[in-house]
Parts: C-alpha cells; structure tokens; sequence
C-alpha cells in the first residue's frame, strides 16, 4: 500500500502545477493578496548522494523556502510537512555548469572583415572603456541577466540547477554571475552577482584590428594585467604628463588574482599558454579544456589549472566511400578513439576538474557520454565531483550549492536509478520547486488481468513497449483491441463485445486502484456504461543493475608526443658516441677531414681525430663512406608557429612574442630533422615595420614548446622594410596605415626608437625621485612594447630586418647609426649585393635565398649570386629557408652557391651551419663541429652538398632524432596502427558517427613571411578558398608571400 | 671573416654583354663539339666522342670525327654534352612578376575557357626566359591556368624573337584540373563533409557537361547541322579528331582514378600532370600505359601520414613500376631547378639515366617532338647543352654552351649583369 499512496500522491503534486514561488519576492510591494502558499516538504525514503562518496540510505530530506533545511537519516517527516516518497530514488545536489551563456545579454554578430573592408585601427570610446575593444573586464554580466525557460530547459534535463554565466565574446570577457535555472525574477535567481571574470584569447565580435593572431592576443593579455597593477598604484596621482585617466577596465581587473579568472582553450597548447601568461602576474586559472587534455596531460598538470571539461567526443572520421581514409590523419584516429578516456587521464593526473555541456553538439548525448568516460576509466564519484562540489567551487557558491546539506539551496536531481550506471532523471527542484520531467511511479499496463464484465469472466492480455497491443478473451474467443493508449495512469481501448454476447462496440478505460487491484468502465454507443474490476498478478521487478564502475579501455592506438603517426613515445637517450672513420666536414678552420673519428661525450664533441680509440661503453658508429655534418641552422623560419605569424595590424608590435606561441606538434619539426635541420629561427612575419619577437627552437621532436626553445639564444626580434610594410600588395583599402612609402618607413624607425629613448629617460627619472614626491606622482607604466625598442637600441635585443633593395638597406643603417645602435643581421636582403660595402662598414650580416627572384617588383633585381656579391666583400652572409620545404634542403640551397658564383663548397657549407650561428649569437655552443660544442651534427650518405646527398642520422646534444632505418620501419607501424582503428570505426557502423560533427584540429596552414590575415576570422578565407577551391592557385598565390 | 675576403671571384667566362640579349644566330659553318662525354639519353652516354653540327642538325657522332672545312671547332673534352633539358608545365613567358598584375597572362575569367592559346600570350623578351636558359633548359611547354578547363598549351623554344619565331609546336594539349573530391581539412573550411562532396560533385558534373556539350558539338559540325561557331567547343574538337592531348592535372588517387574511368569513354589520349599520388596506383598506370608527368619532385608530403620522402622517391617508384613518366617543375622563374629536381629524384632512388630522359627524351615525346628533340641522335636537331659537370647536381651543373637548332645561345641574363654590375664596383 505504501507504493500505492505514492503513486497518488506525486501524481496528485503534478497535477496541482501551480506556479509557487519558493522565495517570496522580498522587494516588489504587493498589489493583490498576500500569498503563503506552504513550502514544507519532505523527500522520505530516499537515497540521498549528499556529496561525492557519501551515500545515506533511506533516509529524509526535509525542504523549506526554497532550501534544504535538514536532512534526516529515517523516515520520518516533520510535522506539517508535505510528504513525497522518494523511496526506490536516488537524489543527488542539482549539477552546476560552471560554463555557460545562460540568461545574459548575446554578443554582437561578428562583421564583415578583411581586405575588401576598410581597416579598423581604434575603439569606439565611451564610458572609460579601454582603448582595445576586445578588453571589456568592466561589464558584469548579472546586469544583463532575465531567465529564460527555453534556454533553461535544456540544462534542466540534463540535471542542472544553477549556472556560472557570462557574454562569451571577447578577450577580457567581464564577470560571470552565477545563476539558479529557475524560472523566477532575477533578484531571486542570481546567487552570485561577482563571479570570476571571463576570458579568452579570440577578440570575438571586436571590429579592431589589433590583435590578428594569437600572439597578439597573448601579448595583450600581458599589457593589460600589467597596466591593471599600475593603475592600482597609479590611480589619483599625475604621471609626467598629467593626472593619471580614468580607466575602467583596469579599475575592474585590480583584484583579479582574487578574483580568479576562468579562460576558454581551445586546445592544451593553448591551455598551457593561457596559464603561463596568466602564471606571469600569479593569477589563477580556471581553464575551459578541449577534450585533448590527455595528449600532453604532465604538462596541463604541472599548470596546476583547474579544469572544466567538455563532453564532446567527436563522430568518427567519415570513412563511407573508397580511398575516404586518405582524406583522415592517424591523429584523427588515435583522438576518435581516445576522447571518451580524457576525463579519466585528467582525473587520474589528480586535476581538479568540472564538466560542462559547452561544446557539446547534441546535449542528449551528455549522459550517455559521461558513461563513456566511467567506461574508459572515471571514477563515478569522480563524476559525480565534477558536476556538484568542483563547479560550485568555482562558480564561487560552494558555501550554497553542490551539496545536500542544511542551508544548502533545494536544488536537487532525483533519479531513478543510479544516474551513473543507466538511471533517469525523473525531476529536478529548483529551489524547492519541483520540475518533473518523468512519471516517478509509471504505470505499466503490460500483463494479464482477470476481468468481471457484466458476469462474465474475461482475460485481458496487454503486451507491447511503447506502441501497446491486446485482446479480450474468454475460452476459444478473442476479440483484439483497437485504439490502445495510455497516459499517466489510465489505459483506454476499444472492443467489439458482441462475440462475449454483449452487443456493440464499447470504448474502455481501466485504472489502478492497487499494485494489483484495477477497475474501469465500458461505454456502448449508446452511452450506457459498464463498470468492472480486475487483478493483475503483480509484476516481476527487474532487479537493478550493477552498479557502472570505473572501466578499463584497451586501445588499438598508440599516444605519442606529439600524438600523431610519427610523434615519439619516448625521448631519445643522450648517448657516449664514437664516429669512425667519416669525412667530417668542421664548418671550423679545421676544413674537411678524411677518414676521421668524433667522440661525443655527454651531448657535446669530446674529441675529433684520426684512429681514435673507442672508450668503454661507447656506442660505435662505423661511418666508413659517409659524411658528418655540423646540424643546419636557419636563420628564417615559420614552422611550428600556432595561430598566426604576423601581427600585422600597427606598424609597430614589438610586444608580439614567436616565444609565446611555439607548437611543438608542428609535423615539419620532424621532416626538417629529416633534412639535417637542427636549429630554427622562428621569426614574426614581415607584415609591419617593427614586428615581433624571435624564438629560436633546437628542434627536439617530440618536446613541449618549452623543451624545443633553444635557450642560449640572446632575444630577437624581426623586423621589416620595403613592400610588406608600406602594404603594397593589400588591395586599395589598406591604404591609411602609415606608412605607406619607404620615406615613411624610415621616419617611424626615426621616432619609435627615440621614443624608447624618452621611456627609458622616464624611468630614470622616476626612479630618482625623492619619497615624498613618488608617493605624489604615478610609477612609469610598463609598456611591453617601449621595453622591447629599448632593448633593441641598448643592443640587447638583435635585429633581423626583412629587407629587399639596396635603398632600404642603407636607410635604415643610417637612421639606427644616428641612433647610436646597430643592425645585426638583415635578412632576404636580396640587393644585399649591391650595398656590401656599407653592410660591412655598419658590422651587419646577411641572411638570403639561394635563388628566389621575380615574385614581386622588389625582387627584381635579386640575383642568385648575392651570397657570393656579400662574401666577397666581407659580409657575413648565411642562406636560410623562410619555408617548411626548403628548410627540408638546406644543404643544396647553400650548394646553389657552388653552381651560381663557384663559392667553395666548405664555406658554402658554412652559410648554413657556422654562419647562422654566428648570426643567432650561439656559434660558443653549435655551427660547427668543434671540441666543446654541443654535438648536433647530420650522417650523410654521399657529399652532403650535391643533390644526391640523403641524411641519414640527425643528432641534437647526443640524441639521435633522426634516423632514415627507424623512420622507414616507422611507417610500417603507422599503416598498421591505421588499419586497426579503420576496422575499428567501420565495424561500429553508425554507432562511430554518434558525436560531435567538428571534433578534430583543423590542419594547420603553412606559415609564410606576408601570411597576415586575421586568426580570429576564419570566415573570409573559407568564402576566397571556397570560390576558388584549387590546391593548385593556394599553392600559387602562397608562393608569392615571402 | 678573413675566410670569405680570400674566396675567389668567380664570374663565367662570357664575352661582355649588351643588357639585351638577342637571340643567336644561324652558324655559318659546321661545329664540331670535341672531345666530350656525349650523354644521348636514347643510347647511353659516350666518352670522349666527337659531335658534329651542320646546317643545325646533329650530322655525326664518334670519336676523333673529321673535322670538316671552316669548322668552328669548340674543345670541351672533360665536360657533358646533353640534349636541351625540356621543362614541361610551366607558365614561363606568361608572367613576370607575381605580385603585379599587368605582368600576368596566366589566368582567363571564367571556368571553361579551352579557347584560349598559351602562346598568344607568351612574352618571348621576358627576362625570365634567359635565366632558365643558363639552367640548360632549351624549351618550356607554357600552359594557360585555371580551375576546370583552362585552356591549351604549346612548346616552346626559348630563344625566340616574338612567340610566333619561338613556337615549337602548338597547340599541343588542353588543360583541364581536375574537380576535387577529397575532403579539404584546412583551418578555415568551415562545410561538412557533405556539404564538401555536393560543391565536388557538382564541380565534376560541371566537367562532364562541357565534354557531352563539345561532343555534340564536333559531330554537329561534322554532319553540317551545327552552323554557328563557338569557339569553346571548336576549340576542343582537336580532342576527338586526334590532334589535341588532353592534359589532366590531378594530384589526389581518387581524381586520378575517376579521370581514367571517364576517359574510358572518350578514349583520349590522355596525360596526367602533377600527379602527386600517381605513386599509390603506379601498376595500373603502367598497365593502362597513361603518360604522367610528375610535378613534385621536391614536393612536401601531402598527409601527415606519408613519409617524409614519398614525393622525392615518387620517379623512382613509378620507373620501377613501369610507369611512361616525365619529371617536371610547374613555375616560372623556379622551373629552372628542374635538373635539380631530377637529381633529387636520383637521390631518392631513381636511376640516373631514367632521370635524365624524364627532362629530355620522354618531355619531347609527350610533346610529340622526339623525332627531332630530346635526344644526342644523328639527324635530329641540334638542340643541346655543354655543362662542365654532371648537370642533375649543383656541384656539377656549370653550362658552357646551348645550342638550339643549331644557333649558339647567348647564356647571359639579368641577374649575371646584375652581379657583374656590382662586382665592379671599387672597394671602398
């Protein structure tokens, strides 16, 4: 009987469907009666999860106005209170979302941008805004906050109660608020109005130019959480030229590291990179993953950066038609099969983590996939943590959410079942409201029931799921039923009795009395009415089912750093090595060595001579025919750069850092250790005058972007001349950033780094100031970009001037000689031929092509003998790729020398090997293979400069990173590898399709010089390369970009 | 330092030019090439043999030939002499400088332009041309772009004074790329899958549609019902009377295997360009014997799957295979590094004389040109090269002497003015 008042009673709440208001509005003066509707309740008889790993039994949880006001371990409810058996339910704290746009106001549509728009360089001001329009930390977003019940709706199914929400647009995104789901007035759904500021590094719907890639947003990202701590001290005083401006965005960011910031990645690159810039000004982060959490999962660790994950595990690649797989990268693969196992790698990492249904294409698939992750190791309690206790925490309502306890909110999950196993959600309270969204107790009408009908003994058979069919019998006759429905508790049908000797054809409806006891009537045509009863013997319940554990996947795929077909599952092994018997090429005074030995020693050349003997437990290399070769160095290279290469929006971004964006999954890494490639020097596109900051990368496959820096290299800086910069070649709308014409070129050069002067002369100044008057007048505020000009004229900071004719050339060496500094190194610096005798004199290099000419006017006059025209006159020149291919083919770049001038082969050599590294400031550690150096040197087969040559070994510091044997026996595992996982997708059939559509990284474009389009928008070029749709013209048109 | 100030200047020894440099002119007399390693390309390579030039053929070929009245008599023993390398796909004469328009030719407007002629464009004083030259390169095939059907190409010498005096034979093929099929996984696609196959699919039916329309389009002028020209399709009747080759420039094995099931209803005589997964299906293009010229000797791996070296050691694998193929270097001021290409290929796994006729004899043939190009045979045109060394290696590569049809080559250009130029001016 117990289960029969349920049945009654929760039904009877759900017809009742009143709008009763949990929380009295506390403020609105009442205009009609003064309502009390009753508030009391009691859950009895439940399974309460109170949090993560606590599980009472049977046991009562008692609500009012709108919380929990205890919790009760029997059965027992107050007195008074209205009682719903909850017995056979589990009831978990409602589910948190710690990511959201729930309920605020929607960005502005992203615009029209690029070249066929006029450039937009500044903000629209109002208010005390900040000068960039992608910096707006003043907005909180509560002001903007009104329920919504559709949009709540879909995270009411699911089970959540409350979410942190903020406009998502925009690199300073203001502050979330933290909200209730319920359908109630603002005031009564906000549960915290000054949640954690938002950000990320996408500009969003911000029309400025500044910043186009992501290292501009990185970089902007510093300049303002270092100007937010200025403008704390600086607030209300006068600076050297004036009272200090109001400034709200900084005023709203002065106490961010309290505050805690959650940022959105979009991968763990740029997890790692968020962190370390935040990390710069001891902010902590809350980071939105991607889902590729596992691929570098000891580095996102060590960030120590909580984490709030999506459930998006993408659709298999599709795979349908013949040859599909060509179009489908074993990285692709490896990440279908390993997503769902993410949450665990994260977990069992020991990251604190949340989830959240952001990302996530189909929100029906939430559930089934946190399943998933149990079943590819999660721990339930783990999830269950991640939905309750870690996001209340960092939706900052730990104190009120997230748990069942008293004074808790009343935002609750009740489930049928366990939810981590196969259980429904049959409601949600919010805020002690109930939502139902299942029948707790429904009635099934499935069976066998004796029937009294009029005196007659009939059997009622019922059967079916869904879709129900039946059939009155009695004896040998059988009657079917037709219209067969059912609702809550009801079922109806229609019979023809006439055959039971009752005429006419009666239309029936039966409801339970009991869990076996029923009565109904039956309706003739001629509105008479028949009433019966019937029993239905009760029915066998299934019995629950195990409880989900944590599984164990076994996957078919490797994981590989980085985890793709050719990543490394370990790093190389420094190894003690004797070379024997090679022709050595020193790229030092010794010149080229026949028949001769190297030992290398921990990582560096220890010995170079003829016959040497081998030390114990050296590794022997016989080298009998080959050729070793100091490890190519390049001067001028794009690869292994994420999101953008230029920041070419002003003329001056000096702040930009190549240093702050390195992607060590750059597959070119790899393939230029194939080309006997060691060293690059990834340097800012050629799209400004000053661009950006230089980073040098040993290129150590396999390594984080941290592992590949080369460290020893003094800071750098690119810089550009010339047609790039006075936008030439941008169409007729780029025509209003000065400058536009070399004179102006040289004029900005002029100012900006008298300006630095000036900045440096502040600061000094500053700094002599007394006490007293310092607590009168603002610090000196940090510009990034002044700090770096600085450095370059204090010479601290080299140059690498992208530069073509000779009239350039010399102007920029006069105006930095009028400035006291030097040029380091010009590179292209294709006339460099005809103005050698003024480079030598300022003490300049020179890094150029072998032979690229004729690709745009200022190339005309470039000449395949520049190397040899600088040479001999003194220059020191080197030869570099600014490419992914040639940097493959250095060695028969440097050859072109030999062919076109008649350069000596060794010195030919040298352009790429001593010669960059004298340019890089590091020829103390690499270039050439020389007692002390560090042992990066390349096995060739044949004379390492004619074409027939093939690199057979690449080692860096004693660590052979490539070798041709392994990487042809390489191959072979990756087919094999992708046969498993094709057989795998296509076995499952359309359950591999189940997932999110855009599950994968798009493949990364190949970087060039005067590649300066805008990251954060992708439209224009998927419109240009849609229209033209041909690999042959994009391989065109990129050529051209140097 | 000191060490580059010591490097020797080293400056080809050439008479003094004029800036223009004209095209040579016909010998007056016999030449006697002495003394050299004659590389034939279609009967192996002779050492120390004698080659005799008369009236601009190749007249003889042995060793210690007799040296005939007045003849100029050019010692180049120790050096290689080559038939003139043959750059196939290039856009050579078609443009000057990438980046400013006026200077481009290259492209038509519109998708289906199989009316226009490469060489009514070609720009025979391009200063380019005689930059590739100094590469040993003697013709080029100019090929018009586009994205479907892009119109026809011609061969080219490169020595000429307007395009009609250096028109070697053309038209010689119509070009068409082939739609896409695969999936594109660049950053900015922003189409599904789907959305992906429908626009391929319809780019392709768009193909079909104008060879159904040319079809129609030849018979009906055939049987006299079709009165009214249309210089499209009268432009591709060549197709279908034998006269014109079709060039498919397909990279990827799904065009490449759907071109060959289209063309086994139009029977063609079909070549593929570019062909940069020809490698996957070498045996069925030897089988079927479908001409390819592969377009990426130094190309970089099309998939983050394939080897490093897939598209270095292509050649090698389409020889071994059979495969009828040609080496080529798609550019214009680049596809002087075509030798470097093939040697690259040699590299890689190739046989050195197979590389060797992949830039000559197969080039000319795929031209319809070997009777007398792209190769050392008596009585074809003396059209070759003299390099100081082996010419697939930039170590080797060093060309004394071009001759095309007989007329000596000035090797001179803009850029070795240039630097010499320079090289000129007083230390200071």
């Amino acid at each position: 009987m117990k289960r029969r008042s349920a049945w009654l009673g929760l039904s009877a709440i759900a017809a009742a469907g009143v709008s009763v208001l949990a929380i009295a509005d506390q403020t609105t003066p009442i205009r009609g009666l003064h309502e009390h509707n009753p508030s009391l309740v009691a859950l009895t008889n439940a399974t309460l999860i109170t949090e993560p790993g606590t599980r009472l039994e049977n046991a009562t949880l008692v609500i009012e106005h709108g919380v929990i006001r205890s919790i009760e371990r029997n059965n027992r409810a107050p007195a008074g209170a209205r009682v719903v058996d909850a017995t056979g339910y589990t009831i978990y704290p409602g589910f948190i979302d710690p990511y959201s746009n729930y309920a605020v106001a929607k960005p502005e549509p992203r615009g029209p941008r690029g070249r066929g728009q006029m450039p937009q360089y500044s903000n629209a001001r109002e208010g005390g805004n900040g000068s960039n329009a992608a910096i707006h930390a003043e907005r909180t977003w509560y002001e903007t906050v009104t329920a919504s019940k559709r949009d709540a709706k879909g995270y009411i199914d699911l089970g959540f109660t409350a979410v942190q929400t903020a406009r998502l647009d925009g690199i300073f995104r203001g502050r979330a608020a933290t909200v209730s789901l319920a359908d109630q007035l603002p005031n009564d759904i906000i549960y915290r109005s000054h949640g954690r500021h938002f950000a990320s590094f996408d500009k969003g719907s911000s029309a400025q130019q500044y910043p186009s890639s992501l290292m501009g947003s990185i970089a902007l990202i510093r300049q303002t959480l270092s100007d937010a701590a200025w403008y704390k001290e600086a607030q209300g005083l006068h600076s050297a030229n004036g009272p200090v401006e109001f400034n709200a965005p900084l005023a709203a960011l002065a106490s961010v590291a309290n505050d805690g910031v959650v940022f959105e990645a979009s991968d763990e690159q740029n997890l790692l990179r968020a962190s370390h810039v935040f990390a710069e000004f001891s902010v902590p982060l809350t980071v939105l993953g991607s889902g590729f959490e596992y691929s570098r999962i000891n580095a996102v660790k060590s960030t120590g950066s909580t984490l709030i994950l999506p459930l998006g595990f993408p659709a298999a690649p599709e795979l349908n038609g013949q040859f599909a797989e060509l179009d489908v990268s074993l990285t692709d693969l490896r990440h279908w099969e390993r997503a769902p196992g993410n949450p665990a790698a994260v977990a069992n990492a020991g990251i604190t983590f949340a989830f959240t249904t952001h990302g996530l294409d189909k929100k029906d698939d939430f559930w089934a996939n946190i399943r998933k992750a149990i079943d590819y190791g999660l721990k339930p309690e783990q999830a269950l943590a991640a939905l309750t206790t870690v996001p209340a925490e960092i939706a900052g309502v730990a104190n009120q959410a997230g748990r069942l306890a008293a004074g808790y909110r009343a935002d609750l999950v009740v489930s049928r079942g366990d939810l981590f196993t196969d259980g429904e959600i049959v409601s949600v309270w919010l805020q002690g409201q109930e939502q139902r969204l299942k029948d707790m107790h429904p009635a099934s009408f499935v069976g066998d029931y004796s029937l009294e009908l009029n005196g007659q003994s009939l059997t009622l058979s019922v059967s079916g799921e869904g879709r129900l069919q039946g059939k009155l019998s009695a004896g040998e006759t059988e009657v079917k039923l037709t219209q067969l429905s059912s609702d809550d508790n009801k079922l109806y049908f229609t019979a023809d009795l006439t055959a039971f000797g009752i005429a006419g054809v009666h239309r029936f409806r039966l409801q339970p009395d009991s869990l076996t006891g029923f009565s109904g009537r039956a309706q003739n045509t001629a509105s008479e009415l028949l009433t019966f009863t019937a029993t239905r013997p009760e029915p066998e319940t299934t019995p629950a089912a195990e409880r989900r554990q944590a599984g164990t996947p076994k996957y078919v795929s490797q994981l590989t750093w980085p985890n793709t077909g050719f990543g490394v599952t370990t790093q190389p092994e420094q190894t003690n090595l004797h070379i024997r018997n090679a022709t050595v090429w020193t790229a030092d005074s010794q010149g080229v060595l026949a028949e001769t030995d190297i030992i290398v020693r921990n990582g560096l050349i220890h010995r170079i001579g003829k016959n040497l003997p081998t030390p114990r437990g050296y590794q022997v290399i016989d080298a009998t025919g080959m050729h070793v070769t100091p490890g190519i160095i390049d001067e001028h290279s794009h690869i292994a750069i994420s999101q953008g290469v230029n920041e070419g929006t002003e003329a001056v971004t000096a702040e930009v850092h190549i240093g702050d964006v390195v992607n060590p999954d750059d597959i070119h890494i790899y393939r230029s250790l194939a080309g006997g490639t060691t060293v690059a020097h990834l340097l800012h596109g050629s799209a400004n005058p000053i661009g950006g900051q230089g980073q040098a990368i040993k290129l150590r496959w396999g390594q984080g972007a941290e592992g590949l820096k080369f460290k020893e290299v003094p800071p750098t800086i690119k810089m550009a001349l010339g047609e790039n910069v006075k936008q030439s070649n941008w169409g007729d709308m780029n025509r209003i950033r000065y400058p536009q014409t070399r004179m102006g070129v040289a004029a900005m050069m002029r100012d900006y780094f008298q300006t630095a002067r000036e900045y440096e002369q502040a600061k000094a100044d500053y700094a002599r100031l007394s006490r007293s008057e310092r607590r009168r007048t603002a610090p000196p505020r940090t510009d990034y970009r002044m700090e770096t000009l600085l450095q370059i004229v204090n010479n601290e900071r080299h140059t690498h001037v992208h530069s073509y004719v000779a009239s350039e050339i010399v102007s920029l060496m006069d105006v930095v000689d009028e400035l006291g500094f030097k040029i380091h190194t010009f590179t292209h610096v294709l006339e460099g031929y005809k103005v050698a005798d003024e480079m030598r004199e300022h003490g300049a290099r020179a890094s150029t092509f072998a032979d690229w000419w004729a690709f745009k006017f200022e190339a005309y006059d470039a000449v395949p003998q520049n190397t040899c025209g600088m040479m001999n006159k003194g220059v020191l020149t080197s030869i570099n790729s600014d490419s992914n291919d040639l940097q493959r083919r250095l060695n028969t770049e440097a050859a072109k020398s030999v062919r076109y001038c008649g350069m000596d082969e060794h010195e030919a050599l040298k352009m790429i090997t001593l010669y960059p590294a004298m340019q890089l400031e590091v020829d103390k550690y690499v270039g050439s293979l020389t007692v002390g150096k560090q042992a990066d040197f390349v096995l060739w087969n044949a004379h390492p400069l004619s074409a027939y040559a093939q690199p057979q070994q690449t080692w860096i510091e004693g660590r052979k990173y490539f070798d041709r044997q392994a990487d042809l026996a390489r191959r072979a595992e990756i087919a094999n590898e992708r046969k498993l996982l094709l057989e795998l997708v296509l076995s499952k059939g359309s359950e591999a399709q189940r997932g999110n559509s855009n599950g994968y990284r798009p493949t990364p474009p190949t970087w060039h010089c005067e590649d300066n389009h805008d990251v954060w928008r992708w439209q224009e070029f998927s419109q240009l390369n849609n229209a033209t749709q041909s690999f042959e013209m994009l391989t065109f048109e990129m050529k051209g970009a140097h | 330092m000191k060490g580059f100030l010591g490097l020797l200047l080293f400056l080809v020894a050439l008479p003094i030019q004029a800036h223009n440099i004209a095209p040579g002119a016909e010998a007056k007399q016999a030449i006697l090439l002495q003394g050299g390693t004659l590389h034939t390309v279609s009967h192996g390579s002779l050492e120390q043999t004698d080659l005799l030039i008369v009236d601009g053929k190749i007249a003889a070929m042995g060793k210690e030939l007799t040296v005939p009245a007045n003849a100029q008599i050019i010692n180049v023993s120790g050096q290689h002499v080559y038939p003139g390398l043959i750059a196939l796909d290039t856009t050579l004469g078609l443009i000057e400088l990438e980046q400013a328009r006026p200077t481009n030719d290259m492209r038509e407007v519109g998708t289906v332009t199989p009316e226009v002629l490469a060489h009514h464009a070609f720009n025979a004083d391009s200063d380019i041309i005689p930059t590739i030259r100094y590469m040993g390169i003697t013709h080029a095939q100019t090929v018009p772009q586009g994205n479907l059907v892009n119109g026809r190409s011609s061969l080219m010498q490169l020595d000429g004074w307007n395009w009609r005096d250096a028109l070697e034979v053309g038209p010689v093929a119509l070009h068409v790329s082939w739609p896409r099929i695969g999936l594109n996984s660049a950053w900015w696609e922003r189409r599904t899958p789907a959305e992906q196959h429908k626009a391929n699919a319809e780019a392709y039916q768009e193909l079909l549609q104008v060879f159904v329309m040319a079809k129609a389009y030849h018979e009906g002028r055939l049987e006299g019902t079709q009165t009214r020209v249309d210089q499209r399709w009268e432009a591709m009747r060549g197709l279908f009377t034998g006269d014109l080759q079709l060039f498919v420039h397909a990279d990827d094995r799904r065009q490449l295997e759907q071109a060959l099931q289209f063309n086994r209803e139009y029977g063609f005589a079909m070549t593929f360009v570019g062909a940069r997964d020809s490698w996957m299906m070498a045996d069925t293009l030897a089988e079927l014997k479908t001409p390819v010229i592969f377009g990426y000797p130094y190309g970089l791996p099309s998939r983050v799957d394939d080897g490093y070296d897939t598209a270095y050691a292509t050649p090698a694998m389409l020889h071994a295979a059979g495969v009828d193929f040609a080496i080529a270097y798609p550019g214009y001021w680049d596809s002087r590094n075509l030798a470097f290409g093939a040697g690259n290929a040699v590299a890689y796994g190739l046989d050195y004389q197979a590389a060797l006729r992949a830039i000559t004899l197969t080039p000319a043939r795929f031209m319809g040109v070997d009777k007398s190009l792209g190769s050392l045979d008596v009585g074809k045109q003396a059209t070759l090269i003299v390099s100081a060394g082996d010419v697939l290696d930039h170590l080797g590569q060093r060309i004394e002497y071009m001759f095309i049809d007989g007329r000596e080559v000035n090797l001179s250009n803009r850029q070795l003015q240039l630097y010499e130029k320079y090289s000129e001016r007083p230390n200071n």
